[in-house]
């Protein structure tokens, strides 16, 4: 019998009309599982997720049905849904309801009603399982993103569900953390037999180790396959989703590559020395998209000279003579772990955090002796990690309008709209947006300050590639305008493909910098798939693009 | 000496019996003796619990102290014994003790509050009370769960205005009035989104669909017990002595003590006895520790 | 659910309620009466059992009625903003708005949901900042305001539409009610005598932090109860609370 078997489920949402989110969906999924389920945003995924189990099933006109290992979903009681259908949703903190990490383990188990004493063996072996001992009886607020989702994730595991569903799970932490809890759920699978439903933009991680991959667009299933044959599927039909596809698998396409396609690095490398078998590539190098020497700017754009900073008087430093120097007119990223200071230095540079030793010019001009709103017009603007912070009004064009002067406001509101693709969205509630969206009018609205130094605090955190790839344009678009970009950043691709200088931040300063290609060339863990995969062929390909072309200029 | 509160390890019941009983003896015994030695125990145990953190509270109550006695007479003017004229009436001798004894009073129960507030935690107090209304408990819970949520929400998004040029820093009174009425009005949108979120996952773990049943970290043990049964003992035997009359006493207009001295004498032994309890398990503890780490 | 049970329920919860004002009746006076005449007229002791037991009963009633799962949120939600609120006004010295939002749950949810974010906040804050002798005082002053609104509310004297009405209303019941609930808890702890002097002293140095504290819930009322209403409106709609089967 199958876990889950869906058939004709159609599903539209009240409000929107004729318009349906979900469209002659057929799938069925087996005991024990590893099922991923990708699309665009927006796609019907989310919606998808939700009608598989009641309580969080949306509002709206639902036909078709869904079994339930047999049964229909409907009948299945409420209880049996909630201790076997285990549903982790993507923000880690709103789904936390209790104060302390071992309440919280508890919850499920509380609302089942059970005993004590089961009670306190399953809360041990969850504690255990997911090491949780040394956090279990912190408050939940000392943890960390990973952490949070950790024990959202143990506390759903906790009530023993024979299947989980996952709804991107790791779209709010940090890479390690990401692979970290992907890792978990993949042993989950493994060693529990655990059916797992999973949405992520995170492909390269899960991808390989699915049994079957759907790809939906605009609410139908358009491919239900194993994952060595989604590629080729969205290659000829020539899909968007293709874009979103793991590196080895882009290149693989991209050069018209013939056997099995390689689904990781591992084989990906593997299948570039079988390429070139035999013959030695006579272009391993592309060319550096920018020469600049990083290590001598003229005017720099920002410079941070010997900057020292903590949070507390008696706290550790978070900066420690941290001196960063950014060219006029370029998009310079900031690399490194998490906690290192890099949002911190951020924070500096526009006069928010205050240095307790050294100092910070813009255009040669010390921030702290800049007087009032004199610095955030015309000058530096900080696009937040949480774009949603920023909007305090209930349209999207009513925010926009509150940064500028009244008589000025249509025509530059729609010149903003329009480089920043938002002309469609202007009248909507801000927290009705998708994350895509949100990021992009957030930076309409810090846009409007006109500035000339742009601060951006992980950008693309959440991002679906598509949104990655219309974020890229825009950041070019503003380069062009004369615009200088500061971006603090944990994606490696993204910084590959856009940046044109590199830095690494470590232990509370820069460790090094250097234009993009030499940078991820250099390092062999921080770096692309893509480098990672072709290093052993070629010396400093490191984006998707660059190891297709050296590829072709070698054939 | 170390900061180590070995009392708060003791089963909540416990830690919450001790704290109601030399709160409410502490309010009904309003006798010099009995308010002393209230005093006295309360300094005590939060030199334990506090150590050194301790002595600054103590200065500051001493000043609570200093200034209710004196200015007790100044209302009151019963008793014989006029010490001045202050205002144009008597400041009596009677009224300045009764003075002392409200102010140790009042001293001894907030001394008692600051212990309190360490020993009993929000954990603590909902295991015991969240018995009786499991759904208001659980909004205990997840109150103070959002709580640090917004405070840090609130920083960050007064940061962003900031940083977007709208910081109402040097701004009028008004400005600055609406400036933190919009703060609140985006950690609302914000906090009532995230509510939602929270609702489902509530729900998606099972509430509402039967009785709950409450997990605790905590276990009755059996020095637990013994504890129990002693506290309880010498509970009782000071609520008998206290309603013998062992603490009464008229401050007008002389003062005068009513009822037996030996059952006075007896009731102050077992009530000052109660009240060291927890600061004589904390410094056994500590010489244990010390014995047996010599032994090592 | 069937609609006979429902019915059934709400006759059930009905019952329910009934009982516990009725111990409360019996309760008050009886308390009252013991501690008149054996209880040496403690005046703290005996107004924290009253105190007590009318929080009791709106927690019984609330847990009584099973509440579900969005509603529980609602409360907390509301409770935490108030307890935390004050962050947003660090630059303004003494301005509280927390009784002015426990006032708009008032409003928006009803006199019970009003009362027990009153209380849950005043417990909540002195779980953070320090218990004391007042906690229970806090809890019941908070709550009454949000009573008092809500049950404005419920008979159409005061709503978000009606905005300087309602700040208006939102001041007097400050001036003239929570704060003089929390200046009789003063009252109490600060002397076992009471006498004319030490009442109109107390009373009477109460008047301008209570005027503050009014003036405060005035403009917070004024400025943030048709926004806060029209969110709780938003949310309901979009996640289709209207649907009246939640």
């Amino acid at each position: 019998m199958a876990h889950f078997e869906i058939k004709d489920l159609t599903f539209s949402y009240p409000a929107a009309g004729e318009k349906k989110a979900l469209d002659q969906v057929n799938i069925t999924i087996e005991h024990g599982q590893y099922v991923t389920v990708c699309g665009q945003s927006g796609s019907g995924k989310t919606t998808l997720l939700k009608q598989l189990k009641s309580v969080l099933a949306p509002h709206g006109k639902k036909s078709g049905e869904i079994l339930f290992e047999g049964t229909r979903l409907e009948e299945v009681n409420l209880r049996t849904q909630s201790s076997k259908i285990g549903y982790v949703m993507q923000n880690p903190d709103s789904q936390i309801v209790t104060d302390k990490v071992w309440h919280e383990l508890a919850f499920g188990l509380e609302s089942l009603g059970m005993d004590q004493k089961t009670m306190r063996l399953r809360v041990a072996e969850m504690a255990s399982y997911f090491g949780i001992q040394d956090w279990f009886h912190r408050n939940v607020t000392e943890l960390s993103g990973g952490q949070k989702q950790l024990l959202n994730l143990a506390s759903i595991m906790a009530m023993q569900p024979s299947v989980l569903i996952l709804d991107e799970p790791t779209s709010q932490l940090d890479p390690i953390a990401a692979a970290d809890f992907l890792n978990t759920i993949r042993k989950i699978n493994r060693e529990l037999r655990t059916t797992i439903i999973i949405t992520e933009h995170r492909l390269e991680d899960i991808f390989y180790a699915s049994d079957k991959v759907i790809v939906m667009e605009e609410g139908r299933v358009i491919a239900d396959e194993e994952p060595g044959k989604i590629g080729a599927f969205l290659k000829k039909e020539n899909r968007r989703m293709f874009a979103a596809m793991p590196s080895p698998v882009q290149i693989f396409y991209g050069v018209n590559g013939t056997g099995n396609c390689p689904l990781t690095v591992r084989e990906g490398g593997a299948w570039l020395s079988r390429y070139f078998a035999g013959k030695t590539p006579e272009y391993t190098t592309v060319e550096d998209k920018i020469t600049i020497d990083p290590d001598d700017v003229q005017k720099p754009a920002v410079l941070m000279k010997e900057v020292w900073f903590r949070y507390e008087k008696n706290g550790k430093d978070v900066l420690k003579g941290t001196t960063i120097q950014v060219p006029e007119n370029t998009l310079f990223a900031i690399v490194g772990g998490n906690g290192t200071g890099k949002s911190t230095s951020l924070k500096i540079i526009c006069n928010i955090c205050k240095p307790y030793r050294g100092h910070v010019y813009i255009h040669g001009q010390r921030v702290d002796k800049i007087k009032g709103d004199r610095l955030f017009k015309q000058n530096v603007a900080l696009l937040p990690q949480d774009p949603l912070s920023l909007f305090v009004k209930k349209t999207v064009r009513e925010d926009l309008e509150e940064m500028c002067d009244r008589n000025l406001s249509e025509e530059k509101v729609r010149e903003i709209a329009k480089l920043c693709e938002i002309e469609e969205i202007l009248e909507q509630h801000p927290y009705d947006l998708s994350g895509g969206e949100q990021q992009r009018a957030a930076l309409a609205k810090i846009l409007l300050t006109e500035p000339k130094i742009l601060l951006l605090d992980e950008p693309t955190k959440g991002l679906d590639n598509f949104f990655k790839i219309q974020f890229g344009k825009i950041m070019k678009r503003l380069k062009q305008q004369g615009a200088t970009i500061i971006m603090v950043s944990h994606d490696v691709e993204f910084c590959a493909k856009y940046a044109d200088l590199v830095s690494m931040f470590f232990d509370g300063g820069i460790i090094t910098t250097n234009t993009a290609n030499r940078f991820f060339a250099q390092n062999s863990f921080y770096t692309t798939a893509a480098n990672r995969m072709s290093r052993h062929v070629f010396e400093n390909a490191v984006t998707n693009e660059d190891v297709i072309q050296l590829c072709q200029k070698n054939q | 000496m170390t900061n180590k509160d070995s009392f708060t390890e003791y089963h909540p019941i416990i830690n919450f019996m001790f704290f109601i009983g030399a709160i409410v003896c502490g309010m009904f015994y309003i006798h010099p003796y009995f308010v002393g030695v209230s005093v006295f125990c309360a300094a005590a145990y939060l030199i334990t619990v506090r150590g050194t953190k301790a002595f600054s509270i103590l200065a500051g109550m001493c000043g609570v102290f200093i200034v209710i006695s004196i200015i007790n007479p100044i209302f009151n003017t019963n008793g014989e014994h006029v010490l001045c004229q202050l205002f144009g009436r008597p400041y009596t001798l009677e009224a300045l003790l009764y003075g002392m004894t409200l102010a140790g009073m009042m001293v001894s129960i907030l001394l008692w509050f600051v212990s309190y507030q360490t020993v009993m935690t929000s954990d603590k107090f909902l295991y015991l009370f969240g018995g009786l209304s499991p759904a208001f408990s659980l909004v205990l819970t997840m109150i103070l769960r959002l709580v640090p949520n917004y405070q840090k929400k609130i920083m960050q998004i007064s940061e962003i205005r900031k940083s977007i040029g709208k910081s109402a820093g040097d701004g009028t009174l008004r400005q600055k009035t609406e400036h933190g009425i919009t703060v609140l009005s985006v950690t609302t949108t914000w906090a009532l989104e995230g509510g939602i979120v929270m609702a489902d996952s509530m729900q998606s773990r099972g509430y509402g669909c039967g009785k709950r049943s409450r997990f605790s970290i905590y276990r009755m043990g059996n020095g637990d017990k013994l504890l129990l049964i002693l506290m309880t003992l010498l509970l009782t035997i000071t609520l008998v002595c206290g309603a013998k009359g062992m603490a009464s006493i008229t401050f007008a207009p002389t003062i005068q003590m009513h009822g037996s001295t030996m059952v006075r004498i007896g009731g102050l032994i077992v009530y000052m006895l109660f009240l060291m309890l927890p600061t004589m398990i904390n410094i056994k503890e500590n010489v244990t520790w010390h014995i047996l780490r010599s032994k090592i | 659910m069937s609609e006979k049970s429902i019915d059934n329920t709400k006759k059930k919860n009905s019952v329910r309620k009934c009982i516990v004002w009725m111990l409360i009746l019996i309760l008050v006076p009886a308390t009252l009466i013991v501690s008149w005449k054996y209880g040496n007229r403690r005046y703290y002791l005996t107004s924290v059992l009253v105190i007590v037991y009318s929080i009791l009963a709106f927690v019984i009633s609330f847990e009584s009625r099973k509440p579900q799962a969005r509603e529980i949120v609602t409360i907390a939600v509301m409770s935490a903003l108030s307890v935390a609120a004050r962050a947003a006004f660090a630059m303004v010295p003494f301005f509280k708005p927390s009784t002015a939002i426990i006032m708009i749950t008032g409003i928006a949810m009803g006199p019970e949901a009003g009362f027990l974010t009153g209380a849950a906040c005043a417990l909540v804050s002195n779980f953070l900042f320090g218990q004391g002798p007042w906690t229970p005082w806090q809890m019941f002053a908070y709550g009454i305001a949000g009573v008092i609104m809500g049950a404005l509310a419920k008979t159409g004297v005061v709503s978000e539409k009606k905005k300087l009405l309602t700040s208006v209303i939102g001041f007097v019941c400050v001036m003239l009610i929570v704060g003089p609930i929390l200046d009789t808890c003063s009252l109490f702890t600060m002397s076992t005598e009471i006498s004319k002097v030490s009442v109109t002293g107390i009373y009477m140095a109460g008047i301008p932090v209570n005027a503050v504290h009014s003036a405060a819930t005035f403009l917070t009322l004024l400025l943030f109860c048709r926004p806060l209403a029209e969110k709780l409106e938003r949310i309901k709609i979009k996640y289709g609370m209207m649907d009246g089967e939640q």
